[in-house]
């Protein structure tokens, strides 16, 4: 069947909020995610919510020189949407799933036991968080600024408050707290990232690529399915100009558990036939602590790995059926299966996701196997259009299930909740169960919320959004 | 124009465990009551037609039938043939209404043809979203659902069953080698049969 | 020559049995079988069952759009069953082992002998089969009691292929004879 080339429109990037697109940059390294509850009527809470407008950065390019010192972005809730006064027939245009909210949701999510929403942080996960306002700095200085700006807006209108506010920074390295290299996979989107094509597109015959239609990241756009559509029908999408430049975004606040992840990898690696604790963890993730995927090199990184070069995610799984070069089971090989599920990665293509987490809090020293008790972890971020396919799509099947990759009750080793089989097979000639799996990654909380177009959030400032 | 949204999530009395049930009657066009027992006698014939469906290893049982009438048991039960034939379909299948649906479209698309061909109102497998609301608009719901093993998937039902084979025949070998020459067989035998663990 | 029935998958079974819900006893019948436990369900007690499930459907589906209402006269009870072996057997079995709740579902249905127990109601029940076009079964030759079995053993295998690391050659051997040797 061929695929017709799709008509894709240009993307309106002043009208798409900043940071979907592409990311703002690892030089935006001081970051606040700032909940919002409004406690008012919503013609006082959209006085607030208008004075907010002038200051969001859209997806327009910079000049040279024009890098903004702070950026600011505006997402809201489904309780936020009704609460400055958007009607209840609009909001009933929402997908389902963000209607109902990530805590309601919880048990698809594997978010049970020790991540159960009744065990989450106050204020994520009550229907309390309406607005959020993510901030984004180059220096401490202007971080704080922006926070003072932000609160005295509020003061001045009154009836909205900070409930959760959550600092979040990069780690030297732009890892995450289990040491790994994070956030420089992303997918290939068509008008946007073509760059990202050699391994963040959809992998095609004979090595080629081609970049995913917009349509599955930003509302109003064609998608994969408006590609093999006669009538090129675009997704369902929020009513009208709510629906045009907007997309889902999904906000999890992860905790890792540095320590015992260290002593259960050190304990299994003592044990491990074909090396030490750092390949075993290498097998783990899918990738070396430096990025280098283990598909292409199974023994050890590569030296000169650069993340950020055009080819450096350009690779199948093709031929390692058997996952004796890169596990079955691994975290990235179950996040993003690419063509590992046959059928010429037809069945992986629309649940793609970009994601623009950040880590919090301080990492754990060096060589330490014993918890601080510090909060640290992952506040996970990701942009799709569609939660239940593209979030919900890959979180329930693929990382809290083993069932579509053979791998039975096996859940993701390094994030999955361990109610499963507590087990992961690393697979080779003398294959290695590694068990037992334990809550490495607990969940504090959660939302599902919209992150609107410029347009949008005026009518929304306006009441003029339905 | 923007397709409409359906809802993603299976009524939970379709669910038990990790296996979901669809029911379905769908109205033929008149062609299809030539058509179907057509295709029913063409799948028996040759399976391989299911290839792909059985591939995806994620349906353990389906059924589809023709139906025109149904057994009269004497009134008050109304005496009628029924003016169209229907297409009835169940399913029991692992994972989520909607991915289940989103994947089948996606790689056997020439299978939904073949099945949903005859169908009324019919939009084609792809995209995905009108055929999901074709679904849900024909789409009859459980009052009560079984599964013998409920938390088994089609996969692991498959592995066990196959390892079964292997294990016995190994512990039958196991029990007659001399004891040093146990490690090495467990070994063999470990590296053939993890893709079953 | 006998024909094999078309709701044969290899030694699977696809049944299923339609009956006309007595007027007025649709809300009842409904709230009955809402209330069974799904984990406790009255199928268990027959074991040949592999899925199984009761549906009631009011009238058939119109295709949206269009004016092909085909009314049925009034809403059925449909029962399906994927099961090992034949249908005989198998309702037999049924109409034995759960004869309480086959009772109360059925009596509820036009034509259903009195009382609703026995060989009487196993063949009202067959009486009301359709028989099945086209039936696929992923693992056709497997029965309940066998699959049981195997999803027991590769838990135990996995058990102990995980506890076996830590074990010498010689413990190896001896826990793996005295787990899965031949008996």
């Amino acid at each position: 069947m061929s695929i017709a080339p799709p008509a894709s429109p240009q993307l309106e990037v002043s009208d798409i909020q900043g940071d979907i697109l592409r990311a703002y940059g690892n030089s935006f390294d001081h970051t606040s995610y700032a909940f919002v509850q409004v406690d008012c009527p919503p013609e006082q809470a959209r006085t607030w919510f208008a004075g907010l407008l002038d200051h969001v950065t859209t997806a327009a390019p910079w000049r040279p020189g024009e890098k903004p010192l702070t950026t600011l972005n505006v997402a809201l809730t489904a309780g936020g949407l009704a609460a400055l006064g958007v009607s209840g027939e609009t909001v009933g245009s929402f997908s389902h799933e963000f209607r109902q909210g990530m805590a309601t949701r919880a048990g698809l999510l594997g978010d049970s036991g020790v991540s159960a929403p009744e065990r989450w942080q106050d204020g994520l996960g009550t229907g309390a968080a309406h607005v959020l306002l993510t901030i984004n700095a180059q220096r401490a200085a202007d971080h704080r600024r922006a926070l003072g700006k932000m609160e005295a807006a509020m003061r001045e209108v009154g009836g909205v408050r900070v409930i959760v506010r959550q600092d979040a920074q990069l780690l030297h390295g732009a890892r995450e707290h289990f040491g790994f290299a994070d956030g420089f996979a992303q997918p290939a989107i068509e008008g946007a990232t073509d760059d990202k094509v050699r391994g963040g597109g959809v992998p095609e015959r004979h090595g080629r690529w081609r970049s995913l239609a917009a349509g599955e990241f930003v509302l109003g756009y064609p998608d994969e399915d408006s590609r093999v559509d006669r009538r090129r029908r675009l997704p369902p999408a929020p009513a009208g100009v709510l629906g045009r430049n907007g997309t889902y975004m999904v906000w999890r606040k992860l905790h890792q558990d540095v320590a015992l992840w260290r002593r259960t990898i050190a304990a299994a690696g003592a044990r491990y036939p074909y090396g030490d604790a750092r390949k075993l963890a290498a097998k783990v993730v899918g990738r070396w602590q430096d990025g280098t995927p283990v598909e292409t090199h199974p023994h050890g990184p590569d030296p000169d790995f650069d993340a950020a070069a055009p080819g450096a995610n350009d690779f199948r799984y093709g031929a390692d059926h058997d996952g004796r070069r890169c596990p079955l089971g691994a975290h990235i090989r179950r996040s993003n299966p690419r063509d590992a599920l046959g059928h010429d990665g037809k069945l992986s293509l629309r649940h793609r996701m970009i994601r623009r987490g950040m880590p919090y809090g301080p990492p754990l020293p060096e060589g330490a196997v014993e918890d601080d008790g510090a909060e640290r972890g992952l506040v996970f971020v990701s942009f799709q259009a569609s939660i239940f396919r593209q979030f919900e799509g890959v979180q329930t099947p693929w990382i809290n299930d083993g069932n579509v990759f053979g791998l039975g009750d096996d859940k993701d080793f390094l994030l999955g909740d361990p109610e499963g089989s507590g087990k992961m097979t690393i697979q080779g000639a003398k294959p290695f169960f590694l068990a037992p799996q334990a809550a490495f990654v607990v969940t504090r909380g959660g939302e599902y919320l919209y992150m609107p177009g410029m347009a949008a959030l005026r009518a929304i400032a306006a009441g003029a959004a339905g | 124009m923007s397709l409409p949204a359906v809802s993603p999530d299976a009524p939970p009395r379709n669910v038990h465990g990790r296996t979901t049930s669809i029911t379905l009657l769908t109205t033929q066009k008149p062609w299809g009551r030539f058509w179907m027992p057509f295709m029913f006698a063409s799948a028996r014939a040759a399976p391989r037609v299911l290839a792909a469906m059985d591939g995806l290893s994620f349906i353990s049982f389906a059924s589809w039938t023709l139906i025109r009438e149904l057994p009269y048991n004497g009134p008050p039960q109304q005496v009628r043939r029924l003016r169209h034939a229907h297409l009835f379909f169940e399913v029991s299948f692992n994972g989520s209404w909607a991915q289940y649906i989103d994947s089948s479209v996606r790689v056997l698309t020439t299978g939904m043809y073949t099945f949903w061909g005859s169908s009324r109102r019919f939009p084609g497998p792809l995209p995905a979203g009108p055929f999901q609301a074709f679904f849900k608009a024909h789409e009859i719901d459980c009052s009560h659902y079984h599964c013998a093993y409920p938390d088994a998937t089609v996969t692991i039902v498959r592995s066990a069953i196959e390892l079964e084979r292997r294990l016995e025949m190994f512990a039958h070998r196991a029990a007659n080698i001399p004891s040093d020459a146990f490690e090495d067989a467990w070994e063999a035998f470990l590296e053939d049969a993890q893709e079953y663990l | 020559m006998s024909v094999r029935s078309t709701s044969i998958a290899g030694e699977t079974y696809s049944l299923q049995v339609w009956t006309p819900i007595r007027p007025g006893e649709e809300d009842a019948l409904r709230d009955y079988l809402e209330a069974l436990p799904p984990e406790a369900s009255p199928l268990a007690r027959v074991p040949r069952t592999h899925m199984a499930r009761w549906l009631i459907v009011p009238d058939m589906p119109v295709a949206p759009g269009t004016d092909l209402r085909d009314p049925l006269g009034g809403p059925f009870l449909l029962f399906t069953s994927n099961f090992d072996g034949d249908v005989d057997s198998y309702l037999h079995e049924l109409v034995a082992q759960i004869p309480q709740e086959a009772a109360a579902i059925w009596s509820r249905c036009v034509g259903c002998p009195q009382p609703p127990e026995g060989a009487a109601l196993k063949a009202y029940l067959h009486r009301n089969q359709i028989q099945a076009g086209f039936a696929f079964a992923a693992y056709p030759q497997a029965s309940v009691a066998q699959i049981r079995r195997a999803l027991d053993k590769r838990r135990r295998l996995i058990d102990f292929a995980v506890g076996a690391q830590e074990m010498t050659p010689a413990q190896r051997r001896e826990e793996f004879l005295e787990r899965f040797g031949p008996r």
